[in-house]
């Protein structure tokens, strides 16, 4: 049982977008194309099974609904599909979805009850649809005041209800999704009571600006994390009206995962996912998941140096950099993997170098104690 | 198509244009007059700390409160001025303890203001600058510099 | 002044790290387009501010950046008329072959010399720390040449007015 990650290189181009089936033996994945190719778990590998090729423009994003095993994609191509696996043929069969945008869709969601999905989109607004079943397709209800720009994330919280949008206006916001006749009332929650669809429940920004990049929503729903192009991470409860924003010294974060109530880890242009954790009341950065490791042939005896002109033609004093991170390029979205909502043992990430790597989340806080900033 | 003369995507209602960002970045803006004021007082608290030689309390009082909005050319300037002077006197070996006193908030105006100061050669030697910008980028890391492209408010 | 090479070239290589987290971005204002921002410019909340860095008042570097797209300009040292017209022969030159280049701009930035426009196509194909590797060497790159090319042509114009002057001795 080893704690090192899970390394799955595809070489077949950079991930747009990844989602594992309920049990993850089944993996959809995107390789900056129209199609997603379907993998299924032979051993320690993945094989190609069937391959969803319905878009014409490269797909954005994928969500695999675990109960129902319903696959949503949605493309710069301003539709979406919902693909249901043909019991008798073992082939996918798309089924429209009335999206009614006008610019490219850029993220979707399947909802925790799996009977809705959200759609981000360029046209300023955010679908929501759930299918109707006397004419057998998915119609879509907008979202759109007061959004300004392109909605970049999406997150839904666990009573099915609310949703979580990042956007490019550099606000993130929670609406209400209530569609009537689909969803029944919800409990009373911090976010509001009474919750019309179209409802802002709250409006966020970071200090200093910077487009929304991701949101997620805490196991319990009471507190809501977002990561801004500015570099920081903000964990806002509007229930104690607490409201914290960390400045991280690093490159801005593409996507954010809770792993428990009290810790978060976020990935983006650093090609690591870093540990976020909340101490006592405040939330700080704790470590990278991603011990880096140097390699260890640098030798600067002179046999190495003669050695390396010899067979890279280098001169003397190499002044290449190195990443020396397992993931080359930018980490572009996280998934949970294993455990609970509420406490997270394993999670993906998928990255433009074309790697699928799964992180143990445990042997990062058993190695905490040297991993220090 | 050089005889189309109106430009159409300026018109759209629903645009996203640069004085509604800037106003829900910065919000209110508060008269030219109330602003100069309070650069021309900063620039005298900084002088008279310089002169007693307390450089790291200066830059700290330099730092305070910029003037951010598109209306305050003069204001943005004299403050510019105030930082530059600050920044000069600090010591190429004291620079990375000064930077390290700074909150995470004082160290993004700095860095703000090294760009600011890199973006005029002809006024501020770029010399100094580039050592702290280095220095700074040691401390703060590149999240600072981010910071620095991001935001609307600028100086 | 050559003290402050280092630093310029240290400072020029953190803030292209920091300028060069770029993403796939659909326009808002064409359907089904997919265009470089910075290039564009009509969305006015996906630019963000450009930064200037300088060694002094004639080395500058440029960037600006968007949510997809990159744009680097440089203005390279010109000290005096020959070194001018080296540098407008070389940029010249390199670019009519941008094509082959990739990331190379066919016209510079008024105010600069030459120009990179780096969109998040170049990002996916490439790394991105090789391609600030790669801006960096061509800033060193470029100063060496210049004054490489200015030796040989004044050693040239000095072989051959000694042999034309020769004659009338």
């Amino acid at each position: 049982m080893s704690d090192a990650p899970i390394v799955n290189e595809f070489n077949q181009g950079p991930i747009s977008c990844h989602a594992f089936n309920g049990d993850r033996t089944e993996l959809a994945i995107c390789f900056n194309t129209n199609v997603v190719s379907i993998f299924r778990k032979s051993g320690a590998s993945w094989t190609q099974t069937s391959t969803l090729a319905e878009h014409d423009k490269p797909v954005t994003s994928v969500d695999w609904a675990p109960r129902s095993n319903r696959i949503v994609t949605c493309s710069q191509d301003r539709n979406a599909y919902v693909w249901t696996l043909d019991g008798a043929t073992h082939q996918w069969k798309p089924t429209l979805v009335l999206l009614r945008i006008n610019r490219a869709a850029t993220f979707v969601r399947w909802s925790p009850e799996e009977d809705k999905f959200a759609v981000a989109s360029g046209s300023r607004c955010i679908s929501v649809c759930y299918f109707e079943e006397d004419n057998d397709w998915w119609v879509g209800k907008h979202i759109k005041k007061p959004i300004r720009s392109t909605v970049l994330s999406l997150d839904w919280h666990p009573n099915n209800v609310l949703l979580a949008a990042g956007c490019a206006d550099m606000k993130a916001r929670v609406f209400s999704a209530f569609i009537k006749g689909i969803d029944k009332k919800p409990a009373p929650s911090p976010w509001g009571e009474k919750l019309p669809f179209n409802t802002v429940c709250g409006e966020f920004s970071n200090g200093s600006g910077g487009w929304i990049h991701s949101v997620a929503f805490s196991p319990s729903g009471e507190s809501l994390a977002f990561t801004g192009h500015d570099s920081t991470i903000t964990v806002v409860s509007p229930g104690t009206g607490d409201v914290q924003s960390i400045r991280a010294p690093f490159l801005p974060y593409l996507s954010v995962i809770w792993l428990n109530e009290s810790q978060i880890v976020a990935a983006g242009h650093d090609c690591a996912p870093h540990l976020f954790e909340l101490k006592g009341q405040q939330w700080a950065f704790s470590a990278s998941l991603d011990a880096a490791v140097k390699k260890a042939d640098v030798g600067f005896t002179a046999r190495d140096t003669f050695r390396r002109m010899d067979s890279r033609a280098q001169s003397a004093t190499s002044t290449d950099t190195e990443v020396h991170t397992q993931h080359q390029n930018t980490i572009n979205s996280i998934r949970p993997f294993s455990g609970t909502p509420g406490h997270v043992e394993q999670f993906s990430t998928s990255a433009i170098d074309g790697k699928l790597i799964i992180w143990n989340a445990h042997s990062i806080s058993r190695g905490l104690g040297n991993l220090h900033l | 198509m050089a005889f189309r003369k109106i430009d159409i995507d300026a018109l759209e209602e629903d645009a996203f244009g640069e004085e509604e960002i800037d106003f829900q970045e910065i919000g209110e803006l508060r008269p030219v007059s109330d602003v100069e004021s309070e650069v021309n007082t900063r620039a005298q608290e900084v002088r008279s700390l310089l002169q007693r030689g307390n450089f790291s309390e200066a830059l700290t009082a330099a730092l305070q409160n910029p003037p951010y909005g598109a209306p305050y050319h003069a204001a943005k300037a004299r403050n510019t001025q105030t930082v530059m002077d600050a920044a000069y006197q600090v010591k190429v070996t004291d620079m990375t303890q000064v930077a390290k006193s700074l909150s995470p908030e004082e160290q993004d105006v700095l860095m703000k203001y090294l760009y600011a100061g890199m973006a005029a050669p002809e006024h501020y030697s770029s010399g100094h600058l580039l050592y702290w910008h280095e220095k700074l980028t040691e401390v703060a890391g590149q999240g600072c510099i981010v910071r620095v492209i991001t935001d609307r408010r600028t100086v | 002044m050559s003290n402050t090479l280092r630093p310029y070239l240290n400072a020029v290589r953190q803030t292209l790290t920091a300028a060069m987290c770029l993403e796939n971005f659909s326009s808002q204002v064409a359907e089904r387009h997919n265009k470089p921002e910075v290039e564009v410019g009509t969305s006015k909340e996906v630019l963000l501010n450009p930064v200037v860095i300088s060694r002094n008042d004639k080395e500058r570097v440029l960037i600006e950046t968007s949510v997809n797209s990159l744009r680097v300009s440089i203005a390279i040292k010109q000290a005096d008329e020959i070194e001018r017209i080296l540098a407008h022969k070389f940029t010249r030159f390199l670019t009519q072959r941008a094509e082959s280049f990739v990331i190379l701009r066919r016209k510079p930035i008024e105010g600069y010399d030459i120009s990179f426009l780096i969109t998040n196509a170049h990002t996916e194909q490439m790394y991105k720390h090789k391609l600030v590797d790669f801006i960096i060497q061509f800033m060193e790159e470029v100063d060496k040449e210049i004054s490489e090319m200015k030796l040989s042509l004044n050693a040239r114009a000095r072989i051959v007015s000694e042999s034309y002057l020769s004659q009338f001795n």
